[in-house]
């Protein structure tokens, strides 16, 4: 049975490891470099406020050297896009094209049950599935440390912007640590229990797609920010590096590397207030000698942040991975069900 | 004699729709058997259930005194080819017989591989571009090289041209004369098993309409031709299965295990094909007059 599976998904396997084999590739030709502008820089052995500029002066060149912002996203995009892949083309004709081409009728009148084939099957194709994806994912990290490591030093998320942002932000989260195991696992089962529902190896597909994509955008929007209870804390206007624009705190005092999940201006009284106060309108426009941060400072008004300390990145990153992993082996259950009641 | 197939009450259910219903029969052994029935008799159903491709929705069905596809054991005791015998298109024919080796315990490598030699398969090519003939060799050599008990196959020539047709089941009954195989047949076309077959089963609507060896029921009926009468007035212990008339004449299909010895009919043989189609037909006619009947009632 290894062997037919082996057989049967050699071209796919085949195809993996060159794509992934390219990617290395890619990856080996730039990193070096990388590393040594990195190495070359100010970040490394830095203190104070030294490191900021030390950072902007780093991502700022890194932003105009080619190819490195270029790879840089095409990295986390082929991460994110990888597990999709899977579920369509691994994933979606494992069970439907054998029901939809009728091979099937082959397959289980051998001397060797249903379920065991079944086992194999989703074993190894899933084994590849997750090592792929996290192959990708390790690779990929061990090229971006340099740009991990000076976007993380960065206090403010405007200067990592280029980059997309910290390792909490929602894409880099989702193609860093473990969670690609996860994502993977998902997206295969996906595509092979849609197929044993609907049968048809194209529709399949598209729905795997569809349902993939769905997950993939739920999980940051919805899931995410609710699966550890964060902390919440009022902080001084000048402490939480605020956006005047917005109002919004760009860090966690005390907490460097903190995922701020939402925040807003206080008045005095503890009531949530939108926009400037229109005392201190004046101040942002640069008519009075004071900041603006210290006019609503000497008003009373503070920032108040909802957020998770930088110390729960793997705990969120275990939890993920954990949702999207039982999820898989619920799907792995359906079609192991499915198959057994023998409708064919 | 012991049996190969025997269902009780056997019915399957898609959706809301029937395909089996009610179905009580019993397969011998040792038997070439074939199993005829119109299309929608449900003989795929019936053979998908026999091999465990499908669960039955109700009644009880045991193959080789086992349930269907129960576990390798009993999957090691019954070959089966499907419909229109599917075959891994990307695969080649190797591949194929290696998939057999290493799914089976008990594969025969040298008879496969006499097979695939003797019906002239180039094992290197791609079994999607087989023609359906060798389509139908290649899945019938690995059904047969898996050394089962029970051969089953399900409408096997259907889509094959009548020479690949003539020599698919050559070569199937060679296999069956050396290994002593169980076969179970199912086919609408007479015509295909009355080469073949020494054993039949007229399945109509799910039921058994008539079933025996070949010989016994082909020397059981006859075909007699006299003037105009009422088939009513018959002798006892005559069964008549299709009647049909002209002004003056009256041609009957009978059953009888005696002679007949009235002189006012002419008494001939009966082919196996006009036996199969007179009890298809009866079926046919029984049900109509049910539905008949069923229409008068609701009105």
């Amino acid at each position: 049975m290894i062997w037919l599976t082996w057989r049967q998904f050699r071209v796919q396997a085949l195809t993996a490891t060159a794509a992934l084999a390219a990617f290395a590739i890619l990856l080996a030709a730039t990193g070096p470099h990388l590393a040594s502008m990195y190495a070359a820089s100010a970040i490394p052995g830095c203190h104070g406020s030294a490191c900021q500029s030390a950072v902007h002066t780093f991502l700022s060149r890194l932003t105009v050297t080619s190819p490195y912002p270029i790879v840089y996203l095409l990295g986390i995009a082929l991460i994110v896009v990888a597990p999709a892949i899977i579920g369509i083309f691994w994933g979606a004709p494992l069970i439907a094209r054998e029901l939809e081409t009728r091979t099937f009728t082959l397959a289980w009148n051998q001397s060797i049950t249903r379920t065991r084939w079944l086992v194999v099957k989703l074993t190894l194709t899933g084994l590849a599935a997750m090592a792929v994806t996290e192959a990708l994912s390790l690779i990929y990290a061990w090229w971006a440390d340099p740009i991990s490591k000076a976007s993380g030093l960065a206090t403010s998320g405007e200067l990592a912007k280029p980059f997309i942002g910290g390792r909490f932000s929602s894409v880099i989260f989702a193609s860093a640590g473990i969670t690609p195991l996860g994502y993977a696992a998902f997206a295969f089962a996906l595509g092979t229990a849609a197929g044993a529902l609907i049968r048809r190896t194209v529709p399949v597909m598209a729905v795997t797609l569809a349902i993939f994509a769905a997950a993939q955008l739920a999980m940051p929007l919805w899931v995410r920010p609710h699966l550890i209870p964060p902390d919440r804390t009022i902080a001084t206007i000048d402490s939480a590096g605020l956006d005047f624009g917005n109002l919004t705190a760009t860090v966690v005092p005390g907490r460097p590397g903190a995922w701020i999940l939402s925040s807003g201006a206080v008045n005095a009284a503890g009531q949530p207030v939108s926009n400037l106060p229109a005392a201190c309108q004046a101040a942002m426009a640069g008519l009075k000698p004071s900041s603006p941060g210290s006019c609503m400072e000497s008003r009373g008004f503070r920032e108040a942040i909802t957020y998770e300390p930088a110390s729960r990145y793997w705990p969120l990153q275990w939890i993920e991975t954990g949702i999207f992993l039982a999820l898989a082996l619920a799907l792995a259950g359906f079609c192991f069900w499915r198959l057994g009641r023998r409708r064919t | 004699m012991s049996a190969v197939i025997e269902t009780d009450g056997l019915g399957k259910r898609y959706r809301r729709r029937w395909a089996l219903t009610d179905c009580t029969l019993s397969v011998p052994a040792g038997h070439v058997v074939g199993l005829v029935g119109p299309n929608g008799a449900g003989k795929t159903t019936l053979l998908s259930l026999a091999t465990g491709l499908l669960a039955p929705t109700a009644g009880t069905i045991e193959v080789l005194g086992g349930r269907p596809a129960a576990g390798p054991a009993q999957l090691a005791r019954v070959g089966f080819l499907a419909q229109d015998s599917p075959v891994y298109a990307g695969l080649s024919v190797a591949d194929h017989l290696k998939l057999g080796a290493r799914l089976n315990p008990g594969w025969d490598a040298g008879l496969a591989r006499g097979r695939v030699d003797r019906l002239d398969l180039d094992p290197g090519q791609k079994a999607g571009t087989l023609s359906g003939g060798q389509r139908a060799q290649l899945a019938l050599t690995l059904a047969v090289a898996k050394r089962p008990e029970l051969l089953v196959l399900d409408e096997p020539v259907a889509s094959l041209d009548p020479l690949a047709r003539r020599e698919f089941l050559q070569d199937l009954m060679e296999a069956v004369a050396e290994q002593e195989l169980s076969v179970v047949l199912s086919s609408h076309l007479v015509a295909d098993l009355e080469r073949v077959c020494d054993y039949l089963i007229v399945l109509v609507g799910s039921r058994v309409r008539v079933a025996g060896p070949v010989e016994e029921l082909l020397a059981a009926h006859h075909l007699l031709t006299g003037p105009r009468r009422d088939p009513d007035k018959l002798p006892d212990g005559l069964e008549v299965i299709s009647a049909s008339h002209t002004d003056v004449q009256t041609t009957l299909l009978v059953r009888t295990s005696d002679p007949i010895m009235d002189p006012a009919w002419t008494m001939s043989e009966v082919g196996l094909e006009d036996l199969v189609l007179a009890y298809m037909s009866q079926a046919a006619g029984r049900r109509r007059r049910d539905n008949r009947r069923h229409l008068e009632v609701r009105k």
